[in-house]
């Protein structure tokens, strides 16, 4: 009697671990052609879950259903023609060429010496395209650069045919273009060949940006599973990595860590998107941050949130005219140690200038960027200033 | 980007390079098979070899020659070669590490120690009587012991690297018990034990030729059926794992076979040097290529090759003296394997 389709995977109160539990109690569902980022610090039991699933540990309780059957009654071929897996080991078999490789990925669909069909062929030309890799073909492996040679070990993935492939950690090491190309195409397979994936992703920027659900382990739980946007919130993020210090931007998709303050505090006079590289600039330098005065939506204003900054961004909730907020930035200018001024014309240029002449007569030493916004001259002051402390 | 990606066109460009090599290799490994019949301290013209070889129920002095020592030494230096380069490659590709051979695991060293037990003791003296084949059985004993111990070990240790160890430590284990038997020994017994220990394929009997070559041929057989799996083995056990292979029992497959054969040929022949670590390579080299189906049929091929080489020079160089095996093929073939690496360049792991 056929019933619905059963989904392609589903963990019942499954715990798992190498003897002790690490993680216990999960239950997860996914369908197809998703791309789900498994999130979590390290040792959280990504890796573990991902052995689990792939059948290479045993469950210690609970049960993973592939297809609708049971993962222990699946015969070894069989879910290797479900299932296949990239692993952060680095296969480097020297005189191997990348055409073989991808078709070492035919294993579980060809006969018992491995003789490849026209069909085999074709599969292995269609993976190595896939992945953006058809000009590597003819390569040995062992001369790849790491980035070419993940998306060969991609291709040999996909090669298998799979509907659910699991892979751990698939941008670890990999430089910035790579980082981005792989992420790309794992978001592009979901819907072009209805392959689902399941990735430990080490970061959050590249799961809220390219996976359609995160799932996020914690204390040997599952945290927290749905879409990025709605399950990876600031608080979520300094939760599930223990890490209250960085503060994360879900609209930004960004991760920031607030500066130390060491070197004191800095008054930037910001707005229209132009002081964010000043922020950034100054909190390296060690200077916690101060900023004013523009809407709360300025991207600045989202900028320096995230660096903890104290953002006097106006209309201001609790002031109820301009001179409140005056009197109030010019109270926060005395504790500065300096003040910065982005080239912005931003709103309220009577409260700008008002700050500007306040810090001249306090002393302070200003900083204004070069043209284009050129940041060399910050670093000619703050050099020129270290050496007068010195002195 | 149709046109740049093809690729049946470089699978069949790359077979037919290989099958190029093989019938190199071929004709090669005939030529000496048919010169180590033909060389030796009596010289004898071709024809006359020809008419022997194709009356075999003539008798002569030149037929006894042929069938007696020639033909078989010439059999078991192929064979002996074959086997231990099929050894080699399949713990190379188990253990994902080049430097390892078939006797990494102390097949050699086990088989050593109970030849010494009866070469260098008063034990085999009065055994002697008993058997011709006394110390091929004590080799065999002593081989086989080593090889049950390490595939029980293997089915509890799970990790590669361990089992290297663990093989390691057997081979010193048995050395130092074949040191004391040594240090204790009489002085002229060591002489032959010595020898013994860098093996020669000289008086091989008929029975042992055709235990070598159905016992062996079988292994090495059923390697080649299984070098699909041992193709996935490239890349490490968990992938092979994820396409379906069978991981604990292949393991213990790799290593029985692999043991078996070196034990076999390692009983009959004493240890040979060298070969079964550097001949996978340079079969890898010659045919450019890891795959295994090509590399299993291929490492034999080049295994009866060099040894076959190896066994003419032995015999042949330093005329009427005759050198142990070992020490011609890490002679020659160590400058070999040096120069292959450097000209093409390889790498390994």
């Amino acid at each position: 009697m056929p019933g619905p389709t059963p989904p392609l995977l589903a963990l019942k109160n499954l715990t798992v671990g190498y003897g002790q539990p690490i993680l216990t109690d999960l239950n997860l569902t996914l369908g197809r052609g998703q791309f789900v980022a498994l999130l979590g610090a390290n040792g959280s039991g990504k890796t573990t879950l991902l052995r689990t699933i792939a059948g290479r540990l045993k469950p210690l309780a609970g049960t993973i259903k592939i297809n609708g059957q049971n993962l222990k009654d699946v015969k070894a071929t069989t879910l290797a023609q479900t299932l296949s897996v990239v692993l952060t080991d680095k296969p480097l078999v020297p005189l191997l060429r990348v055409w073989e490789f991808v078709a070492l990925g035919r294993y579980p669909r060809t006969d018992f010496l491995g003789r490849l069909t026209d069909h085999d062929h074709e599969i292995v030309e269609e993976s190595l395209r896939e992945v953006q890799a058809e000009t590597l073909a003819a390569r040995l492996v062992d001369e790849l650069s790491d980035g070419e040679r993940q998306k060969v070990v991609l291709a040999r993935a996909l090669a298998q045919e799979p509907e659910l492939t699991l892979l751990d950690e698939p941008t670890a090491h990999l430089d910035l273009k790579h980082r981005l190309e792989i992420m790309a195409i794992l978001r592009s397979l979901g819907r072009r060949r209805n392959l689902t994936i399941l990735a430990a992703v080490h970061d959050v920027e590249s799961a809220t940006k390219f996976a359609d659900l995160a799932v996020t382990l914690k204390d040997g739980r599952l945290l927290a599973f749905g879409a990025p946007e709605a399950i990876l919130s600031a608080k979520a993020v300094q939760n599930l990595y223990d890490c209250p210090a960085a503060s994360f931007d879900p609209s930004l998709g960004g991760l920031e860590t607030p500066p130390d303050g060491l070197a004191g505090r800095a008054f930037v006079l910001g707005g229209q998107d132009k002081a964010a590289l000043i922020y950034r600039f100054l909190a390296k330098k060690g200077y916690a941050l101060t900023t004013g005065f523009f809407l709360k939506t300025d991207l600045d204003a989202h900028v320096a949130r995230a660096l903890g900054a104290k953002v006097f961004s106006w209309p201001h909730p609790d002031l109820k005219n301009e001179d409140e907020l005056m009197a109030l930035s010019l109270k926060e200018l005395a504790t500065c140690d300096l003040l910065a001024i982005s080239e912005a014309n931003g709103p309220l240029p009577e409260l700008r200038a008002r700050l500007l002449t306040e810090a001249q007569s306090l002393g302070l030493p200003i900083l204004r960027p070069g043209p284009n916004g050129d940041l060399a001259p910050f670093s000619l002051t703050l050099e020129r200033l270290k050496n007068a402390a010195a002195a | 980007m149709e046109a740049t990606l093809n690729v049946k066109l470089m699978a069949r460009r790359l077979a037919s390079r290989r099958v190029f090599v093989f019938y190199v290799l071929g004709a090669l490994t005939l030529a000496l098979l048919a010169i180590n019949l033909g060389v030796g301290s009596l010289s004898y013209s071709l024809n006359e070899i020809i008419h022997v070889l194709t009356h075999p129920n003539e008798k002569s002095q030149l037929a006894t020659i042929i069938f007696k020592v020639r033909l078989p030494r010439t059999l078991a230096a192929a064979m002996g070669g074959a086997y231990l380069a099929a050894s080699g490659l399949l713990l190379q590709v188990y253990f994902r590490n080049p430097i390892v051979g078939p006797y990494i695991l102390g097949v050699s060293s086990g088989a050593t120690l109970m030849v010494s037990l009866v070469m260098l003791t008063p034990l085999g003296f009065r055994l002697t009587h008993a058997t011709p084949f006394l110390t091929t059985i004590a080799g065999c004993l002593g081989a086989y012991g080593v090889t049950i111990l390490v595939v029980a070990l293997a089915a509890k240790v799970r990790s590669g690297a361990t089992l290297l160890i663990v093989g390691l430590m057997m081979g010193y284990l048995c050395g130092s018990a074949t040191s004391i038997l040594t240090a204790l020994a009489e002085k002229e017994k060591i002489k032959g034990f010595v020898l013994w220990g860098m093996g020669s394929f000289s008086g091989f009997k008929q029975v042992e030729i055709l235990i070598l070559a159905v016992f062996g041929g079988s292994l090495v057989l059923a390697i080649y059926l299984l070098s699909k799996p041992l193709n996935a083995f490239l890349l490490g056990e968990d992938y092979a794992a994820s396409m379906g292979v069978n991981i604990r029992r292949f393991r213990l497959f790799i290593l029985a076979a692999a043991s078996s054969l070196a034990g076999l040929v390692t009983a009959m022949a004493g240890p040979v040097a060298f070969i079964g670590l550097a001949v996978p390579h340079m079969a890898r080299l010659s045919f450019g290529t890891a795959d295994n189906r090509i590399l299993v049929p291929g490492a034999c091929l080049m295994g009866a090759l060099v040894v076959s080489l190896c066994d003419l020079i032995a015999r042949m160089w330093l005329n009427p003296v005759e050198l142990p095996i070992s020490a011609i093929t890490a002679f020659f073939g160590a400058p070999i394997v040096i120069g292959l690496l450097l000209k093409k360049g390889a790498r390994f792991g």
